[in-house]
């Protein structure tokens, strides 16, 4: 398995971030994580990383319920910035709401970045499989 | 027998070869010319009885002297009748000449009176009639026995003359008016029914009038007209009217005639109940504008010249009429050129429909609607919340017990159970909130009460005062003390206590926040306006979430995204509403609007 250089993850709830890293910590090789508790802290984070020219993430764990900026009005931001490869973005919700379905296949046909919708919570079992390269 | 017809001016039309003779014009242009310019020595007794006759009445006998200068006096004798056309219009005078000077025949001359009438009824539908007194006999002309549809042997006489007379009505007034006539001399004109040999009942027009030789009464002369297909026209004509009349006042719609000029011609009941008019004639000659208000006048006029130049009909507009006192009656109102004979358009016909009972019943209707979608909205959002904020808890503890399944490490163990007493309290702070919103929405046993706006905000103030003093906060109310609202007492409260709150606790760090109160009414609603010059929100952002539940807008560790929920809860379950503007950097202005109805 590929050694994932940057994630990043974004929910207001530590109690989840929490369980994505140990998940993440028990199965997947990675260099750094960073959290951030709404999608503006992220976008700030990114558009930082951009500027110093370091590595953006591969990974991005996202949450679509958070205050100031949520998921949604993250993904609208993210998908314009000038990112050339291709990253990996899981949403996270506890949401099973038709209507937030919709809206992830809207995100996922305007960006050329891999985005998938999963269902919190989140196993065990599935967190190695969705943290790889988006190829 | 020397003739000559005479029009309305006393010009001649006709005259007989023998008059033209008699009175030796044989030089002269005579049709066309007035009979005083022709006879310039004519009597002013003759000229007014020539006019009396344009007014209907007979002249015969009149004697008349004509003084040819230095010649010898010449008597004429002019018998002079009026001149009517089918319609039973004077047209001029029919008069008949004799020179007197050669007669010496003192009988009464019938014969020129039968010769006269016969050329008269040519002209019309007009027969004749004498009766000699002396003889006692009744004389009738061909047409007069024509129009009786007898023979041309049949011998009339005053009895059986009467008796054609429609039995009634008819036959009662000929009785009395040849009666008056012979007895008291009054001549008579009269429109009555006769009953032909044949049995056909006929109008006619009966004429009669005393004849008098040398001041002694001989008997009677008169005519007898038949106008029975006028009469009939004329009746049906009426009927017609009526009929017609019945129809569009029975109508339960408006119809209305108007002229090119907008003009009333014609209204019927219910367009003169709708003006609130009793007669017709209070109608007559005014347009809209002595009944509408000006704005909703113009726009009929407008749509009458459309109508009237371009000839096209206007079919089935709704219109919205506002009378002068400001009642508005909705309409389905159709236009239609009314064009002349001529093919040119006089005017318009209209016909409105009131609707406003439909109108009422689809505004009630969409109101129905409206509170139905409200309630769909909120049982929609209500899932979303559930979706979000309650599943959000369960799925931590499934992970979290995903977790402490197969953690080996004590300290790890405890730390996990930590973080699932956690998650259970925050489900149960969720429930709890979502429990409160339930309640609002359900809660019908609490009643709206009519309260003092000012005297909650003062209450409300007093129990704030030490947060506010510590935030050196400055309350400016400019609302009327007695203002008062429709509102349930606990929800004023909390919604007065959460939008002060709120002000404080998103205030400017750049200055002392201000709260500002006022309210004004409109539609139905008082609104209470208060606005903070605090840090704003961008509703561009931000709109859409301002009120939903577990959104935080600031960073500010004290939100929980719950206040501006639940007031909004209880606003709306006064059917009320809450309308937001805001300048990010300068404040924000929240205007409650409280429904007046219970």
């Amino acid at each position: 398995m590929k050694t994932i250089n940057s994630i990043f993850i974004v929910d207001d709830d530590p109690i989840t971030v929490f369980g994505i890293r140990k998940m993440l910590d028990r199965t997947v090789e990675f260099n750094t994580i960073s959290t951030y508790g709404n999608g503006k802290l992220a976008l700030d984070g990114i558009i930082k990383v951009l500027k110093n020219e370091k590595a953006i993430p591969e990974v991005i764990f996202l949450d679509i319920n958070m205050p100031i900026m949520d998921g949604w009005q993250f993904l609208e931001e993210f998908i314009v910035l000038p990112i050339e490869g291709k990253v990996r973005i899981n949403i996270v919700t506890s949401s099973i709401d038709p209507a937030d379905y919709e809206k992830w296949e809207h995100y996922n046909d305007k960006s050329h970045h891999l985005i998938t919708f999963n269902t919190k919570p989140i196993k065990g079992s599935q967190i190695a499989a969705i943290t790889k390269h988006a190829e | 027998m020397a003739t000559v017809f005479l029009n309305k001016k006393l010009e001649v039309v006709y005259a007989s070869d023998l008059w033209v003779k008699e009175f030796e014009f044989t030089n002269g242009k005579v049709i066309g010319e007035n009979i005083s310019d022709l006879i310039q020595t004519i009597s002013k007794d003759l000229k007014n009885d020539l006019k009396d006759c344009l007014k209907g009445n007979f002249g015969i006998g009149v004697k008349e002297c004509l003084n040819e200068k230095d010649g010898p006096k010449k008597w004429t004798e002019w018998t002079n009748v009026p001149w009517y056309d089918e319609k039973e219009n004077i047209i001029g005078v029919i008069v008949q000449t004799e020179n007197i000077n050669q007669k010496i025949n003192n009988e009464p001359n019938s014969e020129r009176l039968q010769l006269l009438l016969k050329e008269k009824s040519s002209n019309a539908n007009i027969g004749s009639w004498q009766f000699d007194a002396e003889l006692n006999t009744l004389w009738w002309c061909d047409m007069t026995k024509n129009l009786h549809e007898v023979p041309a042997d049949f011998i009339p006489d005053l009895d059986t003359g009467i008796e054609f007379y429609k039995d009634g009505y008819s036959r009662n007034t000929i009785s009395m008016l040849v009666y008056r006539a012979m007895n008291e001399g009054i001549p008579y004109k009269e429109k009555l029914q006769i009953v032909t040999a044949k049995g056909n009942e006929k109008w006619i027009i009966a004429t009669g009038k005393p004849i008098y030789k040398n001041d002694k009464y001989i008997g009677l002369v008169g005519t007898f007209q038949d106008i029975n297909e006028q009469e009939l026209i004329n009746r049906k004509t009426n009927e017609n009217e009526l009929l017609l009349r019945t129809l569009i006042d029975s109508l339960p719609l408006n119809v209305f005639v108007k002229d090119l000029d907008s003009r009333k011609i014609l209204v019927n009941k219910s367009e003169l109940n709708f003006l609130g008019l009793k007669h017709e004639s209070e109608a007559l000659g005014k347009t809209d504008f002595d009944f509408l208000n000006k704005k909703n006048a113009l726009i009929g006029r407008e749509e009458d010249i459309k109508v009237m130049e371009n000839g096209i009909p206007m079919l089935k507009k709704e219109t919205t009429n506002i009378k002068k006192d400001g009642t508005k009656t909705s309409f389905l109102t159709s236009k239609i050129p009314l064009k002349g004979a001529n093919g040119k358009i006089t005017g318009l016909v209209g016909i409105s429909l009131d609707i406003s009972d439909l109108k009422n019943k689809e505004e009630e209707l969409r109101n129905l609607i409206n509170v139905t979608s409200l309630q769909n909205k909120k049982l929609v959002n209500f899932a979303h919340i559930v979706s979000h904020n309650l599943r959000s808890h369960t799925a931590n503890f499934s992970m979290l017990l995903e977790f402490l399944v197969s953690e080996k490490d004590e300290e790890e163990k405890q730390n996990l159970i930590n973080m699932l007493v956690e998650a259970s309290d925050h489900l149960l702070e969720t429930l709890n909130n979502l429990n409160e919103v339930v309640v609002i929405n359900t809660n019908v046993n609490l009643k709206k009460q009519n309260i003092s706006l000012t005297k909650n905000i003062k209450s409300v103030e007093k129990n704030l005062s030490e947060f506010l003093k510590n935030n050196n906060a400055k309350v400016i109310n400019t609302i009327e003390a007695d203002v008062k609202i429709k509102a349930i007492p606990a929800y004023l409260d909390n919604i007065l206590m959460n939008f002060f709150t709120n002000a404080i606790m998103y205030k400017s760090p750049e200055r002392d926040p201000v709260i500002k109160l006022s309210s004004t009414r409109e539609n139905g609603y008082t609104i209470l306006s208060i606005t903070d010059n605090g840090l704003g929100i961008d509703l561009k952002k931000y709109g859409d979430k301002l009120f939903g539940m577990y959104k935080t807008f600031h960073n500010n560790a004290d939100a929980k995204g719950i206040g501006l929920f639940l007031t909004k809860n209880q606003v709306e379950a006064m059917n009320g509403k809450i309308t937001t503007s805001s300048v990010v950097g300068k404040g924000t202005t929240f205007n409650i609007h409280f429904n007046e109805d219970n």
